[in-house]
Protein backbone atom coordinates (compact mmCIF):
# COMPACT_ATOMS: atom_id res chain seq x y z
CA UNK A 1 0.00 0.00 0.00
CA UNK A 2 1.38 3.00 -0.69
CA UNK A 3 -0.19 6.47 1.12
CA UNK A 4 0.09 9.50 -1.14
CA UNK A 5 0.82 13.24 1.35
CA UNK A 6 -1.43 13.10 4.11
CA UNK A 7 -3.75 16.06 4.12
CA UNK A 8 -6.88 16.99 6.48
CA UNK A 9 -10.11 18.94 4.87
CA UNK A 10 -11.05 16.46 1.85
CA UNK A 11 -12.66 13.39 1.11
CA UNK A 12 -10.36 10.20 1.26
CA UNK A 13 -9.57 7.90 -1.69
CA UNK A 14 -8.98 4.19 -1.62
CA UNK A 15 -8.56 2.24 -5.41
CA UNK A 16 -8.69 -1.27 -4.94
CA UNK A 17 -6.90 -2.99 -7.76
CA UNK A 18 -5.92 -6.92 -7.95
CA UNK A 19 -2.68 -5.94 -9.25
CA UNK A 20 -0.65 -3.50 -6.55
CA UNK A 21 1.45 -1.67 -9.00
CA UNK A 22 -1.93 -0.98 -10.84
CA UNK A 23 -3.39 0.56 -7.55
CA UNK A 24 0.25 2.21 -6.83
CA UNK A 25 0.38 3.55 -10.54
CA UNK A 26 -3.06 5.25 -10.67
CA UNK A 27 -2.71 6.50 -7.03
CA UNK A 28 0.86 8.36 -8.55
CA UNK A 29 -0.86 9.72 -11.47
CA UNK A 30 -4.47 11.09 -9.54
CA UNK A 31 -2.20 12.42 -7.07
CA UNK A 32 0.18 14.03 -9.70
CA UNK A 33 -2.58 15.41 -11.90
CA UNK A 34 -5.12 16.76 -8.03
CA UNK A 35 -1.61 18.41 -6.86
CA UNK A 36 -1.29 16.30 -4.10
CA UNK A 37 -3.20 17.56 -1.64
CA UNK A 38 -5.56 14.25 -1.58
CA UNK A 39 -5.07 11.35 0.83
CA UNK A 40 -5.14 8.32 -1.85
CA UNK A 41 -4.44 4.93 -0.66
CA UNK A 42 -3.59 2.01 -3.08
CA UNK A 43 -4.96 -1.11 -1.88
CA UNK A 44 -3.63 -4.02 -3.98
CA UNK A 45 -2.61 -7.46 -4.43
CA UNK A 46 -3.62 -10.08 -1.95
CA UNK A 47 -1.81 -10.05 1.53
CA UNK A 48 0.95 -12.13 0.09
CA UNK A 49 1.69 -9.86 -2.87
CA UNK A 50 -0.18 -11.81 -5.63
CA UNK A 51 -2.54 -10.77 -7.82
CA UNK A 52 -6.09 -10.50 -5.78
CA UNK A 53 -7.93 -8.15 -3.48
CA UNK A 54 -7.67 -8.13 0.21
CA UNK A 55 -9.99 -7.76 2.67
CA UNK A 56 -7.77 -6.31 5.50
CA UNK A 57 -5.72 -4.05 2.71
CA UNK A 58 -9.01 -2.41 1.89
CA UNK A 59 -10.18 -2.42 5.77
CA UNK A 60 -6.56 -0.47 6.56
CA UNK A 61 -6.87 1.59 3.23
CA UNK A 62 -10.34 3.11 4.76
CA UNK A 63 -9.16 3.53 7.93
CA UNK A 64 -6.16 5.71 6.49
CA UNK A 65 -7.99 7.35 3.93
CA UNK A 66 -10.41 8.63 5.93
CA UNK A 67 -9.86 12.26 7.77
CA UNK A 68 -13.59 13.21 8.79
CA UNK A 69 -15.52 13.85 5.49
CA UNK A 70 -15.76 10.21 3.95
CA UNK A 71 -13.93 7.86 1.53
CA UNK A 72 -14.62 6.99 -1.63
CA UNK A 73 -13.69 3.48 -2.92
CA UNK A 74 -12.67 2.74 -6.30
CA UNK A 75 -12.36 -1.41 -7.40
CA UNK A 76 -10.85 -2.27 -10.50
CA UNK A 77 -12.64 -5.79 -11.69
CA UNK A 78 -14.88 -8.37 -10.68
CA UNK A 79 -14.41 -9.39 -7.30
CA UNK A 80 -12.67 -6.19 -5.88
CA UNK A 81 -16.00 -5.24 -6.27
CA UNK A 82 -17.21 -7.68 -3.67
CA UNK A 83 -13.98 -7.83 -2.34
CA UNK A 84 -14.92 -3.79 -1.23
CA UNK A 85 -18.34 -5.43 -0.40
CA UNK A 86 -17.72 -7.55 2.46
CA UNK A 87 -15.72 -5.30 4.20
CA UNK A 88 -18.63 -2.87 4.35
CA UNK A 89 -20.60 -4.67 5.64
CA UNK A 90 -18.90 -5.35 8.38
CA UNK A 91 -17.68 -1.79 8.87
CA UNK A 92 -19.88 0.49 11.73
CA UNK A 93 -22.87 1.76 10.14
CA UNK A 94 -21.62 5.25 10.56
CA UNK A 95 -18.98 4.44 8.17
CA UNK A 96 -19.27 7.41 5.67
CA UNK A 97 -17.93 5.36 2.74
CA UNK A 98 -19.14 5.34 -1.07
CA UNK A 99 -18.08 2.76 -3.55
CA UNK A 100 -18.01 4.13 -7.43
CA UNK A 101 -19.27 2.27 -9.67
CA UNK A 102 -16.37 3.80 -12.22
CA UNK A 103 -13.52 3.09 -14.98
CA UNK A 104 -10.44 2.74 -12.73
CA UNK A 105 -8.10 5.29 -14.16
CA UNK A 106 -10.05 7.84 -15.15
CA UNK A 107 -12.51 7.65 -11.63
CA UNK A 108 -9.60 7.89 -9.61
CA UNK A 109 -8.47 11.07 -11.85
CA UNK A 110 -11.86 13.00 -11.88
CA UNK A 111 -12.68 11.83 -7.86
CA UNK A 112 -9.36 12.99 -6.96
CA UNK A 113 -9.37 16.63 -8.89
CA UNK A 114 -12.83 16.88 -7.27
CA UNK A 115 -11.95 15.73 -3.55
CA UNK A 116 -8.75 18.45 -4.18
CA UNK A 117 -11.42 21.05 -5.33
CA UNK A 118 -13.41 20.62 -1.88
CA UNK A 119 -16.39 18.55 -2.98
CA UNK A 120 -18.26 16.42 -0.77
CA UNK A 121 -18.21 12.39 -0.70
CA UNK A 122 -21.21 12.27 -3.56
CA UNK A 123 -19.64 15.42 -5.20
CA UNK A 124 -16.52 12.92 -5.24
CA UNK A 125 -18.78 9.69 -5.83
CA UNK A 126 -20.57 11.04 -8.52
CA UNK A 127 -17.13 12.67 -10.68
CA UNK A 128 -16.28 8.60 -10.78
CA UNK A 129 -18.99 7.46 -11.37
CA UNK A 130 -19.28 10.44 -15.09
CA UNK A 131 -15.58 9.30 -15.95
CA UNK A 132 -17.47 6.81 -17.96
CA UNK A 133 -18.70 9.51 -19.94
CA UNK A 134 -15.92 10.93 -20.84
CA UNK A 135 -14.51 9.75 -24.29
CA UNK A 136 -11.11 9.50 -25.28
CA UNK A 137 -10.87 10.17 -29.45
CA UNK B 1 -26.16 40.34 -12.56
CA UNK B 2 -24.76 37.33 -13.78
CA UNK B 3 -22.01 37.92 -16.77
CA UNK B 4 -20.26 36.26 -19.36
CA UNK B 5 -16.37 36.89 -20.11
CA UNK B 6 -13.77 34.85 -22.42
CA UNK B 7 -9.95 36.01 -22.96
CA UNK B 8 -7.70 33.90 -25.05
CA UNK B 9 -4.12 32.76 -24.71
CA UNK B 10 -1.50 31.07 -26.59
CA UNK B 11 -0.05 28.06 -24.54
CA UNK B 12 3.62 28.15 -24.04
CA UNK B 13 3.69 24.08 -23.69
CA UNK B 14 1.27 21.36 -23.74
CA UNK B 15 -1.77 21.02 -21.59
CA UNK B 16 -0.90 17.79 -19.80
CA UNK B 17 -2.20 16.15 -16.93
CA UNK B 18 -0.75 17.94 -14.35
CA UNK B 19 -1.76 21.62 -15.74
CA UNK B 20 -5.61 19.55 -16.63
CA UNK B 21 -5.96 19.25 -13.16
CA UNK B 22 -4.96 22.59 -11.65
CA UNK B 23 -7.11 23.96 -13.86
CA UNK B 24 -10.02 21.75 -12.92
CA UNK B 25 -8.99 22.22 -9.42
CA UNK B 26 -9.24 26.04 -9.72
CA UNK B 27 -12.59 26.27 -11.83
CA UNK B 28 -14.23 24.25 -9.10
CA UNK B 29 -14.19 27.16 -6.93
CA UNK B 30 -16.42 29.26 -8.79
CA UNK B 31 -19.95 29.59 -9.35
CA UNK B 32 -20.01 30.23 -13.07
CA UNK B 33 -19.90 27.62 -15.96
CA UNK B 34 -16.27 28.01 -17.19
CA UNK B 35 -15.34 26.15 -20.35
CA UNK B 36 -11.95 25.74 -22.43
CA UNK B 37 -12.24 25.79 -26.13
CA UNK B 38 -9.45 24.69 -28.01
CA UNK B 39 -9.16 24.13 -31.96
CA UNK B 40 -13.44 24.08 -32.00
CA UNK B 41 -13.56 21.01 -29.32
CA UNK B 42 -15.32 23.04 -25.98
CA UNK B 43 -14.56 21.26 -22.15
CA UNK B 44 -16.01 21.93 -18.78
CA UNK B 45 -13.21 23.27 -17.02
CA UNK B 46 -14.72 21.52 -14.14
CA UNK B 47 -13.85 18.34 -15.77
CA UNK B 48 -10.30 17.43 -15.53
CA UNK B 49 -11.15 14.33 -17.98
CA UNK B 50 -13.10 16.59 -20.36
CA UNK B 51 -9.75 19.28 -20.07
CA UNK B 52 -7.74 16.48 -20.79
CA UNK B 53 -9.52 15.34 -23.53
CA UNK B 54 -8.99 18.31 -25.76
CA UNK B 55 -5.26 17.14 -26.06
CA UNK B 56 -4.37 21.04 -26.21
CA UNK B 57 -0.62 21.27 -27.49
CA UNK B 58 1.89 24.02 -27.16
CA UNK B 59 0.75 27.31 -29.68
CA UNK B 60 -2.53 26.09 -29.87
CA UNK B 61 -5.09 29.26 -29.33
CA UNK B 62 -7.53 28.77 -26.00
CA UNK B 63 -10.30 30.45 -25.49
CA UNK B 64 -11.96 30.66 -21.80
CA UNK B 65 -14.98 31.55 -21.44
CA UNK B 66 -17.28 31.98 -18.32
CA UNK B 67 -20.70 32.66 -17.54
CA UNK B 68 -22.06 33.59 -14.20
CA UNK B 69 -22.19 35.74 -11.26
CA UNK B 70 -18.11 35.55 -10.81
CA UNK B 71 -17.07 34.50 -14.35
CA UNK B 72 -14.33 37.23 -14.37
CA UNK B 73 -12.86 36.27 -11.85
CA UNK B 74 -13.26 32.87 -13.09
CA UNK B 75 -11.55 33.83 -16.31
CA UNK B 76 -8.90 35.39 -15.03
CA UNK B 77 -8.03 32.62 -12.82
CA UNK B 78 -7.77 30.04 -15.33
CA UNK B 79 -6.16 32.09 -17.72
CA UNK B 80 -3.04 32.49 -15.20
CA UNK B 81 -2.90 29.28 -14.22
CA UNK B 82 -2.80 28.36 -18.38
CA UNK B 83 0.05 30.67 -18.49
CA UNK B 84 2.11 29.51 -15.59
CA UNK B 85 1.26 25.45 -15.23
CA UNK B 86 1.96 24.93 -18.77
CA UNK B 87 5.48 26.28 -18.90
CA UNK B 88 6.32 23.49 -17.24
CA UNK B 89 5.00 21.19 -18.85
CA UNK B 90 3.26 18.00 -17.19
Amino acid sequence: MTAQPMSTGTVGIVLVSHSAELAAGAAHLAAQVSGGTVTIIAAGGTDDGELGTSAAKVERGLRLAESGLGVVVLPDLGSAVLTVRAVLEDEDPATNVVMADAPFVEGAVAATVTAAAGGDIKAVAAAAEEARNARKL
Amino acid sequence: MPASYEQQITLAGDLHARPAGALAVAAARFASAVSVTASGSTADAKSVLGVMGLGATSGQHITVSAAGPDAREAVAALIAILGQATKVGG
